[in-house]
């Protein structure tokens, strides 16, 4: 028996299409698979990736709105509507790619290094590191990857920061920092704690917002506020 | 244990807040029931977190009672009906608040330590015969912590290693059945671990610097003996980066857990208390002696 879809995306039964697909969209964010790229959990997340647009694709299908939800879903609707996202498994089956065939031009170590990494093997994947004389910018940036996995983000930042510097054209490189740079930016704006009490305006602020305002009318010759 | 968890309070309802109070008194309560009442004085915030946290991967709705409580004895108060995760939640803080004393007398000869050791001695014993295999991983990762700060690592990742470890340890709660939810919680518990030693470790300088222990901070980025302000503001951002992805780790994870219930308070905790707690430590608006139970 599969979850009831409605209960996976966080909609009422019989929510509107609208409503799904923006239910849907806020989930797709959440659980972006770019946002756990190099997780330990990321395997997690691709599941529940998959389980929301399976949810998504069966809703859309079966008219949104008024329609009863039955728990034994015919599951061959996953084949259909290419409108959900389907890059999730484009991407991280890319990823893969990209380690196992390895870079023409990487060594063998490299390559093995990217392995281990792949398959969680941190340990084998240092050890690997370790043994490798030449410290290229590929090499800061294999080394950066295996602390960010272990979960030593200083020195991970460190390491793909001179990955980058000693290889400022390569992409892969400046995509990793730009992530570092925006999981923590990210997190710090986040809804919850970006719309709360704090970022509301003050007095103060009110107080100086009007007698700009006022300032500024006064200039071109008009009035806000007439008794100053 | 060191009370950094704590929720962003006026965004809270004032009902989470209750309920989240509920689980702390319910936490203490449990510690006075099968560990005798001294014991009770070791409770801090991030163990009523832990039970808040844990709760919530259980269907079962929550339960609680209205009664009075003599450290509280004006008004009735609600208390959270024990289960297996809140006398979980006690166990674990019999068990580090026991080695951070044993830690406290052995390292600076505190005799406030060495008391609160030798009070917490039965009550340990107790705990550690219930949750053997956890125990002896704590104390072997303690010993590494001790290794390394006689070492005097200078690594901030490497010497917050051992810590995170203990509550990955202490976050995988074995009453926690789906194996998949286990993981996610280490993994959350590794990264609060580590967000709480490397912010203990900033909150710490100032006293470090005047006795001369060991902190990473100082030893990572070789303070000379300068001015502390200057050096403070010269890391800061290096440490908010360690800090804040720290925490969006802890985020990810709890977005994966799927929390049943009690989703108010730890959304709370979690998307913003936590950044507010960080904020005022790093603005050294946060002394030591501001850790306050509730």
């Amino acid at each position: 028996m599969k979850k009831n879809p409605y209960k996976v995306l966080g909609v009422k039964e019989g929510a509107s299409y609208d409503e799904i697909k923006k239910a849907y969209r806020e989930l797709v964010k959440k659980y972006h698979p770019d946002r756990y790229r190099g997780n330990p959990l990321a395997d997690l997340a691709d599941e529940k990736m998959r389980e929301i647009n399976e949810a998504y694709e069966f809703l859309m299908k079966n008219a949104g709105g008024a329609y009863q939800y039955q728990y034994d879903y015919d599951d061959s609707s996953t084949s259909s509507q290419g409108s959900s996202y389907q890059y999730q498994s484009q991407q991280s089956s890319q990823y893969q790619q990209n380690a196992q065939q390895g870079y023409a031009d990487e060594s063998e170590l490299e390559r093995q290094a990217r392995a281990c990494l792949n398959r969680g093997d941190l340990n084998g994947a240092q050890r690997i590191l370790d043994r490798m004389r030449n410290r290229n910018a590929n090499w800061y940036y294999l080394q950066g990857l295996v602390f960010l996995r272990r979960g030593w983000y200083d020195r991970a930042y460190s390491n793909i920061q001179r990955a980058v510097n000693m290889d400022p054209s390569n992409f892969e490189y400046r995509n990793a920092l730009n992530n570092l740079n925006n999981q923590s930016y990210g997190y710090r704006h986040n809804p919850y704690y970006y719309n709360n009490y704090r970022s509301s305006p003050d007095m103060c602020q009110i107080c100086g917002t009007l007698w700009c305002a006022d300032s500024c009318c006064e200039c071109m010759g008009g009035d806000l506020i007439s008794c100053c | 244990m060191f009370g950094y968890v704590e929720p962003d309070k006026p965004e809270l309802k004032i009902r989470e807040f209750e309920v989240f109070r509920g689980y702390y008194c319910s936490v203490c309560r449990s510690i006075g029931r099968r560990y005798g009442q001294v014991p009770r004085l070791s409770l801090s915030y991030d163990l009523a977190f832990l039970a808040v946290l844990l709760d919530a991967t259980s269907h079962e709705a929550i339960q609680g009672d209205i009664v009075r409580c003599f450290a509280h004895p004006i008004r009735k108060r609600l208390l959270i009906r024990p289960n297996r995760f809140i006398e979980y939640a006690s166990d674990m803080n019999i068990i580090l608040a026991y080695y951070n004393l044993k830690d406290k007398w052995s390292d600076e000869k505190n005799l406030l330590g060495g008391c609160g050791c030798l009070a917490l001695q039965s009550a340990f014993k107790k705990a550690e015969k219930r949750y053997q295999e956890k125990t002896r991983r704590i104390e072997e990762l303690l010993g590494e912590l001790n290794r390394l700060e006689k070492a005097r690592c200078a690594s901030v990742d490497e010497a917050a290693e051992p810590f995170a470890s203990i509550m990955r340890e202490v976050f995988e709660c074995p009453h926690v059945e789906d194996e998949r939810r286990r993981k996610v919680l280490g993994w959350l518990g590794y990264n609060i671990g580590r967000w709480i030693y490397i912010l203990d470790a900033w909150d710490d300088l100032a006293d470090d610097v005047k006795s001369g222990s060991y902190n990473p901070i100082l030893e990572q980025y070789r303070y000379d003996g300068g001015d502390l302000d200057a050096f403070k503001a010269s890391i800061k951002d290096k440490l908010d980066f360690s800090l804040t992805y720290s925490l969006s780790e802890c985020e990810k994870a709890y977005a994966l857990l799927g929390a049943e219930k009690n989703t108010g308070i730890l959304d709370n905790i979690i998307y913003s208390g936590l950044i507010v707690k960080t904020d005022k430590v790093l603005q050294g608006r946060c002394g030591n002696n501001e850790k306050k139970s509730i």
